[in-house]
């Protein structure tokens, strides 16, 4: 029992220091002062500044979709070739995981203007499709190495009875490989997500005028900064996702039953 | 393999890397063919192909040294991130039962959504003198502490383990979580005690989740320059810096295109060279 | 009947067909695109504005040079328009399109930089001044020389920007040097080492700057003329200085990209760019200084462009920042970059 407590009390640690920024950022949301100083006065302000700012909803909505579309796509794609590089050995795997990390590695802002030259050069050009094509990329090495953690702990043995129970290829896919991957499936599709949803540099090279993302919004203010209608419309999507989790968390289950 | 097999594994396979291809692999090979240049093909500018970019980004001091700073800034991130983030999956996937796991699994999550830039000014409320945490401890302290981690090395950690500690816990959950708890019952019925366990069984098979989690901390980290400059202040300029600065300040594209490349050759050797231990120990 | 809606239907499309969607590219939150100076812009014209933001020269250049014919006006640093003529990214200006040119200073129509090529390429829009300000709490009485970033008392809780240019030439004007001609590098060298251990971070945004003063963290820190003005306006206690040593003198024009479709909508929107009546309201705001003589004339007397930049003797200790060749850059770069590694 001292151990859950222990267990507990280390939990409870740990969220106080992923949630001490949060807290802050939306503390400061409600502060009347627009340079973040303290002490703390109540004001309402940005909310009331926020909800007249079409730039930053349009952009906090195109953010939220589009990292939608881009989990979605990067995350079955992805899927698909962890279960190939996971499967079979053959030659050039070694090299075919290797280059999983460019995208990781070369910082964004030389992807990002390589992005923009080639777009350009092979007529793709900007506008949202090519902000999405870039994301997608960008967010495929997080899915696969995610996924292939996970499988790594696959029990081979359960595939091979399932075959020889005469199992067809396609429904020992479906019935033993994919549900062992799951939980992996989805901790690689919130990556992707939030890969996406906080990925400036591309957006901003990729992204036609007037179209931007919230990241883009925020990065582009460079010279003059960003005000607390930023942490107010942060402060909102934290809220919201946490609503949407906590109904996901009724009804789905993340960690396969135990 | 049989003639199926091969076909199947391609058609799994052809999507993502074509994709990658297309959006990064091309973009990153006409980088590469830049960094060969000197001077960027734009207009009627001059350029005829040279090694010198490689030359001067390898035999330059203050480079080497900015990329010592960030290799060992990576190396404290990933290894405090590990050491947070084992316990807490550990706790999450093996402790904690029923729906209140699903709930705080989230809520890790969570913090991970929000923006790089807010999260970051966030840290400097909460870091620096007279700022939240300081105001916090003076509060509970009997005697007045001065605490100012911002602008230090120390604020530059925090702030880069916050952003990639939830990779660690997600990645190592999810091996945990794959344990077989009857393998654990064994070993316990023949009288082994926790941390026997815990290191021969548990750690061994946790060890896929954990590389996975380190390599998605460490490999972005190096190449980090926002963070760094807005908790570092004076201490936080860093390998990415020059390289953004080439972009950013000169107009130096070849330069700074061949300082990534060397960056992305200096990680993947990294990564081979540790590469033997790390498979030894995730099998 | 059928007249009328005729009549009706082509006062509809009359506007309309005239009307076209323009593209400026600028720094965010730079004047041109305040939400009611676009709408007013909008209801005279029928024009409507988009913006895209850029966050260095550099990348300003990059964008025109690979998105040809997506803008319509760019807002070009005179140090950098020579450049952008040279490469052929922007296109002479019609000075009949734009009639409130008349009341622009001649002195900086015929700024040499503006006129790279032979003719005029930049609207001079703003102009202002890259010194320092100070924090009443910790100076009720304003410093007058540059050596207080040097002062021990105030080590840790001095900044500038990070950006090699700046700093150089701030440690130029230091040491008492030309920015535009630095003979004794290594002086500049030197006096920036010193500089180093004085300095709690680099500053990157105006309203990072607010907060570091605001919270206390700064006592003395690099500054634009415009951010000042807004700063102070915004109630944060601080004072623009320009030190006995001088500071570093900018000028910002508006271009019209050559690749540009729509010349006559980029050339009114530079009109109103420059039209006292725009400056006047965004003025009250914080703004840099106006190149208008009539749009400067009519200012209320305390206001801070009238009082701090509007004052002779300030404006002769100014030293105005010519172009920079790349290889200058690069030394410059160099320099800081050693020895913010060294750090």
């Amino acid at each position: 029992m001292i151990r859950h407590a222990l267990a507990r009390a280390y939990l409870g640690l740990i969220l106080i220091f992923l949630y001490a920024p949060i807290a802050v950022m939306a503390v400061m949301s409600f502060n009347a002062s627009e340079f973040y100083a303290l002490p703390f006065r109540f004001s309402t302000e940005w909310y009331e500044r926020l909800f007249t700012n079409d730039e930053i909803l349009a952009a906090a909505w195109r953010s939220v979709w589009i990292a939608l579309v881009v989990a979605g796509v990067a995350t079955v794609l992805g899927t698909m070739a962890t279960l190939a590089l996971w499967r079979h050995d053959f030659p050039g795997k070694r090299v075919l995981q290797a280059l999983l990390f460019p995208p990781i590695a070369v910082p964004w802002l030389i992807t990002g203007t390589a992005m923009l030259i080639f777009f350009f050069g092979v007529g793709i050009g900007r506008g949202t499709p090519a902000v999405i094509i870039g994301h997608v990329a960008l967010a495929l090495p997080y899915v696969i190495v995610t996924v292939f953690a996970r499988m790594q702990s696959f029990d081979r043995a359960l595939e091979e009875a399932a075959r020889s129970l005469g199992a067809r290829p396609l429904t020992v896919a479906r019935k033993v490989i994919l549900p062992h991957a799951a939980p992996g499936i989805i901790a690689g599709s919130l990556f992707a997500f939030a890969v996406s949803f906080d990925q400036f540099v591309v957006s901003y090279f990729l992204a036609e005028p007037g179209d931007s993302t919230l990241p883009v919004l925020i990065y582009s203010a460079i010279r003059k900064g960003f005000t607390p209608e930023i942490n107010a419309v942060s402060t909102i999507i934290i809220a919201v996702s946490m609503a949407v989790m906590v109904l996901a968390a009724r009804y789905a289950k993340f960690g396969g039953t135990r | 393999m049989t003639g199926t097999e091969r076909l199947r594994t391609l058609g799994l396979l052809a999507p993502a890397y074509v994709w990658l291809t297309v959006a990064v692999f091309l973009p990153l090979s006409a980088m590469a063919f830049f960094s060969l240049l000197t001077d960027v093909s734009f207009g009627d500018r001059d350029w005829s192909f040279t090694l010198a970019n490689y030359t001067q980004a390898l035999t330059n001091p203050t480079y080497a040294i900015l990329l010592w700073k960030s290799l060992r800034l990576a190396f404290w991130v990933t290894v405090w991130c590990v050491i947070l983030g084992f316990p807490c999956a550990y706790i999450l996937a093996r402790m904690i039962k029923g729906r209140s796991r699903e709930a705080l699994f989230l809520l890790v999550i969570l913090p991970f959504w929000s923006n790089a830039l807010v999260r970051v000014f966030s840290w400097a409320i909460v870091l620096r003198g007279n700022g939240v945490l300081d105001r916090a401890v003076n509060a509970v302290s009997p005697w007045e502490v001065k605490l100012n981690l911002m602008f230090s090395e120390t604020a530059m950690v925090i702030g880069l383990v916050h952003s990639y500690l939830p990779y660690v816990i997600l990645t190592t959950y999810l091996s945990l979580q794959a344990i077989d708890d009857t393998v654990i019952e064994a070993a316990r019925s023949l009288g082994a005690r926790f941390p026997r366990i815990l290191w021969r069984l548990i750690l061994p098979l946790a060890m896929p989740g954990l590389i996975a989690g380190a390599v998605l901390v460490f490999v972005p980290v190096v190449g980090s320059f926002m963070e760094p400059r807005l908790l570092g202040g004076r201490v936080g300029t860093t390998y990415g810096t020059l390289i953004e600065d080439q972009f950013v300040a000169v107009f130096n594209w070849p330069l700074g295109a061949a300082l990534s490349f060397i960056l992305l050759a200096v990680v993947l050797l990294i990564l081979a060279a540790a590469s033997p231990a790390l498979r030894r120990a995730a099998t | 009947m059928k007249t009328i809606l005729t009549t009706t239907a082509l006062a509809l499309i009359a506007p309309m067909a005239l009307a076209d969607e323009i593209r400026v590219l600028n720094w965010q939150g730079y004047g041109t695109d305040l939400d009611w100076a676009i709408t007013a812009f909008t209801e005279a014209t029928g024009h409507t504005v988009v913006h895209e933001y850029f966050t260095s020269e550099q990348e300003m250049l990059t964008k025109l040079r690979t998105n040809p014919g997506a803008y319509d006006v760019v807002l070009i640093n005179s140090a950098f328009t020579p450049q952008a003529q040279a490469e052929g990214l922007i296109g002479p200006i019609d000075a009949a399109k734009v009639p409130n040119l008349a009341d622009v200073d001649p002195a900086l129509v015929a700024n040499e930089d503006l006129n790279a090529g032979g003719a005029l390429h930049g609207v001079p829009w703003t102009w202002g001044l890259t010194s320092f300000a100070v924090n009443t709490g910790d100076f009720p009485e304003a410093p007058t020389s540059v050596s207080v970033f040097w002062d021990p008392a105030l080590k840790g809780r001095v900044s500038i920007r990070d950006d090699a240019l700046e700093a150089v030439q701030f440690a130029a004007l230091a040491t008492g040097q030309n920015i535009n001609n630095i003979t004794d590098l290594d002086a500049v060298k030197a006096k920036l080492t010193e500089l180093m251990p004085q300095i709690a971070t680099f500053w990157s945004a105006e309203t990072d700057w607010n907060q570091n003063m605001a919270a206390g963290q700064f006592a003395v820190a690099t500054y634009w003329s415009g951010s000042a003005a807004r700063s102070m306006s915004e109630g944060l206690p601080v004072a623009f200085v320009v030190p006995e040593e001088g500071a570093i003198g900018w000028l910002d024009g508006l271009s019209v990209p050559a690749t540009s479709t729509k010349q006559d909508a980029a050339h009114a929107f530079i009109d109103w760019m420059i039209d006292p009546d725009f400056y006047v309201k965004w003025e009250a705001e914080g703004a840099p200084a106006t190149s208008n003589t009539a749009a400067a004339a009519a200012l209320p007397e305390e206001s801070f462009n009238r009082k701090v930049l509007g004052d002779p003797a300030t404006v002769a200790r100014v030293q105005f920042m010519r172009p920079v060749p790349d290889d200058v850059r690069a030394t410059y770069l160099a320099l800081w970059q050693e020895l913010k590694a060294a750090q």
